[in-house]
């Protein structure tokens, strides 16, 4: 069996990229099977989603806590512990990373362990499509490639799931045509086909428990969202011009986090530690001050 | 101490008041409205001091006596069948946050149809909150329980709200001679609730009950909940020990009534108990050496007080007063499978359901009981669930159904 876990971000598409890599080995006649999993339905959060691909019946279910491919979306859930990327990889687990770092680059700066490949499909998103959107497509195709289905089973699958979400057919062609390309180009690690050895060793232990007076799940410790940095989620940062803001505070209005305040003078700022990039701002601007600016690990500092 | 003639609405009132509670959410509904009209009352004369707030549902009533135990404060409140099935899912929800309330529920069997009358498949239904339940036979046992079930629920090893039944209209409009506790007597018993791992204060902000994802944190929670509800055994009977030096009057969580010697014995609960204590007596005088243990406690289950009181019995019969559709008697299942391991385990073990929406149960059907267990144990071959139904009310069906279809064209 091939057990291929995705990371990404709340709104990057992981969750689709594993159903592309579903849909496309079943239609090659495999046992597919694929779910997500997420905490509370925030953009920006990590998801995990997984597919497991079989000639037999599939008697698992759940998360895969050892794959033999992981793809991970956006490079900064390797350093998020809330994403659990590394759980279960050894130094035969195949691991793609959607950067524009080489993979001996990568390794250098992450020391991630496993058979390392990477692409920018970010780079490649902006360019095909125009605009910031979900990059399930690409993450499917990369996953086909890497794991052997055919480019014609990934094509029909991003079409048949986008579809599902109710994307237009121009934009399914131009995600297909990224994706092709992405299949085409992303440099080849070899993907085990199972892991699967004996089970490690576990006792089973029954819980020492706090008394029944301490006997419900409670947090007292103060408010603490302050220290929680969500630099890391963003692909992308919004960045004001100020001379073309007409101070309406619409971004102020709506941005979920509260990260954008009102100077004295009446114009927001972004306050980046607790901006999570969803660009909800830039979409609400009547006057197009707010723009944008893609992240690179260079400015990714705040 | 005088008795005096009171309905099981009214005794259920009276716990309330005795425990001199500090707040009550209220919302109606029959059979019960009788208690809340009556802490309505006495919280409007100053007999009783405690904040009472009707609320807009008894979703909200529950939501509202889990917060306010959740600072410390002791609350009562009551509902009865549609009410409790409205407030089921906050009924686990407030035993999460170990909520050391006492809620009473007067029995009430659920639509469809709709009846108004009792059986037990609303309670039945809260059996795996997490609270704790007592059920009730008589209107003195109503009041004695629920000061029972205040020491039991704000115990430090239970810390879990109680629910205490007693069977709409057969006790909750029933009146029958109560014995009230002196309320100085009752404050021995039952001091002021001051706990110290309660409470919310401004200065400390806390979040009760947050999300925990991944399943480890919950299994944790939900198994102490587990283990704090089987300490509930023990906390009981320490209460019923210092209830019986206060007031004299006893209450284990299984009840015997003529076991010692008895051959086969009826299981049941609630009122209708009463009955099938009187259908021993008449048993017996037949030469019949039968006998019944009452189930007080559903939970905790008193899962060795049963064993002890049914091993080596010829034959066990439950009487089960709800049906769980496409299984059978819940109780019966309870009390198969505690006595499953049991080497001396009764040869036989019979399911009969009956009293369902308050159906009267008549001497013949308890006679039938005695009988058909009584063969079932010489043939070591228990069965059911035997619905108790008698000629006289199937006649009485056919004949609402012929009033209830068109007599011309026969729809």
């Amino acid at each position: 069996m091939i057990a291929v876990r995705f990371h990404g971000r709340g709104g990057q598409g992981a969750k689709t990229a594993s159903r592309i890599l579903g849909t496309a080995a079943f239609s090659e006649g495999f046992t597919a099977q694929d779910s997500p999993i997420y905490g509370s339905e925030r953009r920006g959060a990590p998801v995990s989603a997984f597919t497991r691909i079989a000639k037999e019946p599939i008697r698992e279910r759940g998360i895969i806590t050892r794959p033999v491919l992981v793809v991970v979306a956006d490079v900064s859930l390797i350093g998020d512990p809330a994403a659990r990327m590394l759980e279960g990889i050894d130094e035969r687990t195949a691991v793609f990373v959607n950067s524009p770092l080489t993979r001996e680059e990568l390794r250098a700066q992450t020391s991630l362990p496993g058979r390392l490949t990477t692409l920018d499909l970010t780079t490649i998103a902006v360019r095909e499509f125009g605009k910031r959107g979900a990059i399930s497509a690409l993450l499917g195709a990369v996953a086909g490639r890497l794991v052997g289905l055919r480019p014609e089973s990934i094509d029909r699958a991003v079409a048949q799931e986008l579809a599902d979400l109710g994307v237009d057919a121009s934009l399914i062609r131009r995600n297909q045509t990224a994706a092709r390309h992405c299949y085409e180009a992303v440099p080849l690690v070899p993907v085990e086909k199972d892991v699967r050895g004996a089970p490690g060793p576990t006792s089973l232990r029954a819980p020492t428990y706090d008394p029944p007076t301490r006997g419900t799940a409670s947090i007292t410790a103060g408010p603490n969202s302050a220290i929680r940095s969500m630099s890391g989620w963003r692909t992308f940062r919004p960045v004001l011009r100020p001379d073309l803001c007409n101070g309406c505070w619409l971004c102020f209005a709506n941005c979920p986090e509260g990260a954008i305040t009102i100077k004295p003078d009446g114009k927001p700022a972004v306050y980046y530690p607790h901006c999570k990039g969803c660009l909800d701002c830039v979409e609400v601007c009547p006057t197009d001050a707010m723009t944008v600016e893609r992240e690179t690990e260079a400015t990714k500092t705040t | 101490m005088t008795a005096q003639m009171m309905t099981g609405n009214l005794a259920a009132a009276w716990g309330a008041r005795l425990a001199d509670v500090d707040y009550v959410p209220a919302f109606p509904i029959t059979p019960q409205t009788e208690i809340v009209e009556t802490l309505s009352k006495w919280c409007g004369t100053g007999e009783l001091n405690a904040r009472f707030v009707t609320l807009d549902s008894e979703h909200s009533m529950m939501t509202a006596a889990g917060a306010a135990a959740a600072t410390g404060a002791r609350v009562f409140t009551a509902t009865s069948s549609q009410g409790l099935l409205h407030a089921l899912e906050v009924l686990y929800t407030v035993a999460g946050w170990r909520a050391p309330l006492v809620l009473v529920n007067v029995s009430r069997a659920l639509a469809s149809p709709i009846t108004l009358e009792p059986d037990h498949n609303d309670v039945l239904a809260a059996r795996d909150s997490g609270f704790v339940q007592v059920h009730a036979e008589t209107c003195q046992e109503v009041v004695d329980s629920i000061l029972m079930a205040y020491r039991i629920a704000e115990d430090p090893l239970v810390c879990l709200p109680v629910v205490v039944n007693l069977d709409g209209f057969v006790l909750s409009f029933t009146r029958e001679p109560v014995w009230l506790p002196e309320a100085q007597a009752v404050r021995a018993f039952l001091p002021p609730f001051r706990p110290t791992h309660l409470g919310f204060k401004a200065s400390t902000p806390q979040a009760l009950g947050t999300a925990v994802l991944g399943g480890s944190t919950y299994s944790y929670f939900r198994h102490q909940i587990h283990l704090a509800s089987v300490n509930a055994l023990q906390v009981h009977e320490q209460a019923a020990a210092e209830f019986e030096r206060c007031f004299g009057r006893r209450y284990d969580v299984v009840e015997g009534y003529r076991i010692e010697d008895a051959e086969d014995i009826l299981v049941m609960s609630n009122a209708f108990a009463s009955k099938g204590k009187a259908a021993v007596d008449a048993a017996r005088e037949q030469g019949r050496r039968v006998g019944l243990l009452r189930l007080r406690m559903i939970r905790p289950w008193p899962a060795d007080a049963v064993r002890r009181a049914l091993r080596g019995r010829r034959a066990v019969a439950v009487l089960d007063q709800n049906l769980s559709p496409g299984q059978g008697g819940i109780l019966y299942q309870e009390i198969a499978a505690c006595l499953y391991h049991d080497v001396a385990r009764p040869r036989a073990l019979c399911s009969f359901i009956g009293g369902l929406g308050g159906k009267n149960i008549s001497e013949a059907e308890f006679h039938a009981v005695f009988e058909q267990t009584a063969e079932a144990g010489i043939q070591g071959q228990g069965g059911g669930p035997v619905l108790l139904y008698t000629e006289a009310e199937y006649r009485e069906m056919e004949q609402l159904q012929f009033l209830a279809h068109d007599l011309k064209t026969g729809r």
